[in-house]
């Protein structure tokens, strides 16, 4: 009996919350808050806060086109394999004192996990067998080379920091971190770790592929890219895997660096994380969208690699020496 | 009967392990003729090799028993170790194991994939000559029948590597393997005559017990030479650029040999002489020695694959790549370090073998390598793309492939080896090898797009997929990769812990040759404590609800309601751009794919292009140049 409730209670964390349900709530909501704030900023009226759902499901209406030189399986399986990994990572990520799956993956771990949403649309959009594609997929893995080595330095910063802290040495586990946060408040308030957070604010738009980091979509030179060739219900789970990876980065945001501020009441912590994470969607995604041109692919990885990655490097520098 | 029993003990099973291989070899050389005759004889003498190592599992990495076997039962007399010996602990058996299965693998895939050539008795009579020459050097218990096995496979792979001497640049890539190849193989028997010299022992264990007491500028010397021979046999930085050229012109079945299986031995050769021979691993130089090699191998070489558009020869720099992780991890001198490296030790022959083995089927079906001239195979070749895909994704270290067990394993052995030393060398490590992860992830994603998807090229229309010998030795090597990924807990524990024991359990070595090993410390307390945590089992279960129920889901809301472009793309509208415009203005060149990365690095290089002229005299200094300063190293710390 308790086998079949405990089973029940990890597919309700699967299935409805931190799952699915709520991935795809929270990040179309994230979605059209940007796009609103975005607008805004740009005086424009913009479309309503809920266009990103009404956008998906008028997709999911649509005929799918596969292409004649498509390879069909992988085109047609790429945005499903996608979306269940973002969501599966969604499980990992505590929300303050809770975690649905604690002590299955640490944050090395979902660093690389992060990779395969990444690699579904690169393999999705090599199948569909267009030029444009192609373009998009080698942008898009350089995006990825470029985002990776600040997002290393950022996290084996915070990994040193709480490590020391709790005197192991080392701690790369995500809950730990959580719990950390809760005894000692949270990790911005670190001197070390502000520039770590502030170049963690900068890696999300690179890894969702927000504006000025899109080139690997830039609808207005390669058609964007990977997704070409995609039309209907497929083209419709990769819009949303992209609202889903937003929630993503933010939460995982919002666990490394502004933990401790949970109540202890779920529904709350849930209510204050979502607050939360649309605050970091308009600063690291709104506001950079707003105010900035598109780069090109080259400059993207030059900025990278130099100014974040020099701005985590002192995090990781004075985190070694226990400042 | 008592003498049947005595036969068939397992004592005598390490010898039988070298003897079939061998005697597979010549028996071939002299009946070889008919065909029948010739697989039969092959697969009979890889399955009994096989056989005899897995048989030794149990007694040596289970019971963590050592074998001490003189040939000819001719034990040490006055206390000098006369007869040859073999000595078998976990660790020859792990490298054993490795070497049998790959062996056995790329055997079998051997006979479908050789049918198109001439002298295929030649090639089953050099093929098995290697196997036994690299099975013979891990199982050896004395220096210089390990220099003979060295001399025997360093020959029989420069012979295969020019195996298809038609092939354009096999004779020269074989000519350059045997030069500088020929370099580490005399520096392997200088060495050892020093080492003879200096002790009046070749074996193992008696070496062990002498050696680190007595050091002078003759051994360290000799330490200098040993260490740049194995390290010319593992490919490692400067002598990456052989392992390119080898596995570029080597039949694929020979590529899996030379890269899954005759690096490892370079690398159990450098294990033994720094953890056994000297017993220097405890120094804090000797680690940066090994972790420097290492880190710039796993560097250098990624950045080289990139650049590359030929399919095989991108394959062995990431081999390289890949034993540089290994060397790193064995280079910290922690129990978690050396589980670590072995574990990827492992997972190189599986996921490497299994990615020659899709280059070669790609090969043998079009008969070309080249990035630039091959595409959209997928359609052609479905089941080597999925089994290319395991490969790759089993390299790239993506969950929950075995790739990614024994990377996350180095990262937290580095990384902790940072935390303890507080050396913040080894943090810069950690960075190394996660930045070098990403980027052979980019580069077999560039494989993956200009072979086996994008745009079918003209000519290609007739492509049919491999035999089913070549898929199912393949798919032998992707099942092992992903059992290997999804049970890492099962590898540490019966694998390469017991090898990572024996490492450290150096006085048990030389005491099971019956040679006195009280002066060697007291074997360290070993642990294998990890930092991170990592169920790959659950997480895929997971995985596969969320997936189901996506699945569910868009099936449910009308995602299958698909319809095929009406397009055809042999029309000429729609020949590269749906849009129709011309070819020139594609920018997808195989070798510039990830020119925005390149771009940023252009000066690095071009001086890695201009460093690596082809010309053998430039490799052949550097050999020498890579004596000179390992020698001066020794010569300082040691």
């Amino acid at each position: 009996m308790t086998i079949v409730i405990g089973a029940l209670q990890y597919l309700g964390y699967v299935l409805i919350f931190p799952g699915f349900l709520f991935c795809f709530l929270a990040g179309m909501l994230l979605c059209g808050i940007d796009r609103k704030l975005v607008a805004k900023m740009q005086k424009r009226v913009g479309p309503p806060v809920l266009q990103p759902f009404y956008d998906f499901f008028k997709l999911c209406g649509k005929e799918t086109i596969v292409p004649a030189a498509a390879e069909r399986i992988t085109f047609m399986l790429a945005p499903l394999v996608g979306l269940a990994a973002l969501v599966v990572i969604q499980l990992f990520i505590p929300v303050f004192g809770f975690t649905a799956f604690s002590g299955m993956a640490d944050i090395i771990v979902i660093l690389y996990l992060l990779l395969i949403p990444a690699l579904a649309i690169i393999l999705g959009g090599a199948a569909s067998g267009s030029p444009y594609a192609g373009v998009g997929l080698s942008r898009e893995m350089v995006t990825i080379i470029s985002c990776e080595l600040p997002l290393v330095l950022v996290l084996l910063a915070v990994a040193k920091t709480v490590g020391d802290e709790m005197g192991t040495g080392l701690c790369f586990s995500l809950s730990s971190i959580a719990q950390y946060q809760m005894l000692n408040g949270s990790l911005i308030t670190k001197i070390s770790m502000v520039p770590a957070a502030v170049a963690l604010l900068l890696i999300i738009p690179g890894e969702t592929g927000n504006h000025p980091f899109d080139a690997a979509e830039a609808e207005t030179e390669i058609c964007e890219g990977m997704l070409a060739e995609y039309s209907g219900a497929p083209l419709g789970v990769f819009k949303l895997s992209h609202a889903v990876k937003m929630l993503t980065l933010t939460s995982l945001f919002v666990a490394l660096f502004l933990g401790g501020l949970g109540t202890g009441i779920l529904p709350l912590d849930v209510l204050l994380m979502f607050l939360l994470c649309a605050v970091i969607t308009a600063v690291a995604i709104s506001f950079v969208h707003a105010v900035t041109a598109r780069l090109r692919i080259e400059q993207i990885f030059k900025y990278y690699w130099t100014v974040v990655s020099a701005l985590a490097l002192i995090s990781l520098v004075l985190a070694w020496y226990g400042l | 009967m008592n003498f049947l029993g005595n036969v068939l003990s397992y004592q005598h099973f390490p010898i039988y392990a070298i003897m079939v291989l061998f005697l597979g070899s010549f028996l071939i050389a002299v009946f070889g003729e008919n065909r029948i005759a010739r697989n039969i004889l092959a697969l009979l003498s890889i399955t009994a090799s096989l056989g005899f190592i897995l048989k030794l599992v149990g007694p040596v990495l289970m019971d963590g028993e050592i074998i001490a076997y003189w040939m000819g039962a001719r034990e040490p007399a006055g206390g000098y170790a006369i007869g040859i010996a073999l000595e078998v602990d976990a660790l020859s058996l792990f490298f054993a194991l490795l070497v049998s299965i790959a062996v056995f693998v790329s055997g079998v895939y051997s006979i479908q994939y050789m049918n198109r050539d001439d002298n295929e008795k030649e090639y089953y009579t050099l093929y098995l000559l290697l196997c036994g020459g690299v099975m013979g050097m891990v199982l050896s218990g004395d220096l210089f029948n390990m220099f003979i096995m060295v001399e025997i496979l360093t020959f029989a792979a420069v012979a295969l590597t020019a195996f298809r001497n038609t092939v354009r640049g096999a004779v020269e890539a074989a000519f350059k393997y045997l030069v500088v190849g020929c370099m580490g193989s005399t520096c392997i028997l200088v060495g050892t005559a020093i080492l003879y010299a200096q002790t009046h022992t070749l074996n193992f264990a008696q070496l062990s017990q002498l050696v680190p007491g007595d050091v002078n500028t003759a051994t360290k010397v000799a330490f200098a030479l040993l260490f740049v021979g194995f390290g010319t046999k593992a490919f490692i930085v400067p002598f990456h650029p052989l392992a390119a050229d080898a596995h570029g012109a080597a039949p694929a079945s020979i590529s899996v040999i030379i890269s899954g299986v005759l690096t490892k031995s370079g690398i159990y050769g450098i294990i033994r002489i720094t953890y056994f021979l000297f017993q220097s691993m405890g120094l804090g130089t000797m680690q940066f020695l090994l972790v420097f090699i290492g880190s710039l191998s796993m560097f250098i070489c990624v950045t080289m694959a990139l650049a590359q558009h030929d399919f095989k020869r991108l394959l062995a720099f990431h081999s390289i790549s890949q034993i540089g992780y290994v060397l790193t991890a064995v280079g910290l001198c922690t129990a978690l370090g050396v589980s670590a490296g072995l574990y990827h030790a492992i997972n190189h022959t599986l996921f490497k073998g299994l990615l020659f083995l899709a280059a070669g089927a790609v090969l043998h079906e079009t008969g070309t390598t080249d990035l630039n001239k091959l595409g959209g195979l997928a359609k052609k070749m479905p089941y080597t793309t999925v089994l290319f895909l395991v490969g790759a994704f089993s390299i790239s270290g993506v969950p929950p492939f075995n790739g990614f067990a024994s990377k996350w394993m180095v990262y937290q052995a580095t990384y902790q080896k940072a935390v303890e030393s507080g050396n913040i060398g080894f943090l810069l490590v950690t960075i190394i090898a996660l930045v070098t992860s990403v980027l052979t992830l980019a580069s077999f994603v560039k494989v993956s797009h200009s072979v086996f998807f994008g745009q079918l090229p003209e000519g290609l229309e007739h492509v049919k997929e491999v035999s089913f010998g070549m898929r199912f030795a393949m798919a032998i090597f992707a099942v092992l990769c992903v059992v290997t990924g999804l049970f890492p807990n099962l590898v540490t524990s019966y694998l390469t812990e017991p090898a990572a024991r024996a490492v450290f359990n150096v006085a048990h070595y030389i005491e099971a040759m019956g040679f006195d090993g009280s002066a060697v410390t007291e074997p360290v307390a070993v642990s294998f404590s990890h930092v991170g945590t990592w169920d790959p089992v659950s997480w895929l279960l997971v995985l596969c609800i969320a997936l189901l129920s996506v699945t569910i889901v868009a099936v449910g809301s009308k995602y299958d309601n698909v319809s095929r472009s009406k397009a055809a793309a042999t029309e000429s509208k729609y020949e590269l751009f749906y849009g129709g415009e011309a070819q020139e203005l594609s920018q997808l060149g195989g070798d510039d794919l990830f020119w925005g990365f390149k771009h940023n690095w252009r000066g690095y290089f071009n001086y890695m292009h201009r460093l690596h002229s082809g010309i053998v005299n430039d490799y052949a200094l550097w050999a020498v140049v890579d004596l000179a300063l390992v020698m001066l190293f020794s010569l300082i710390v040691l």
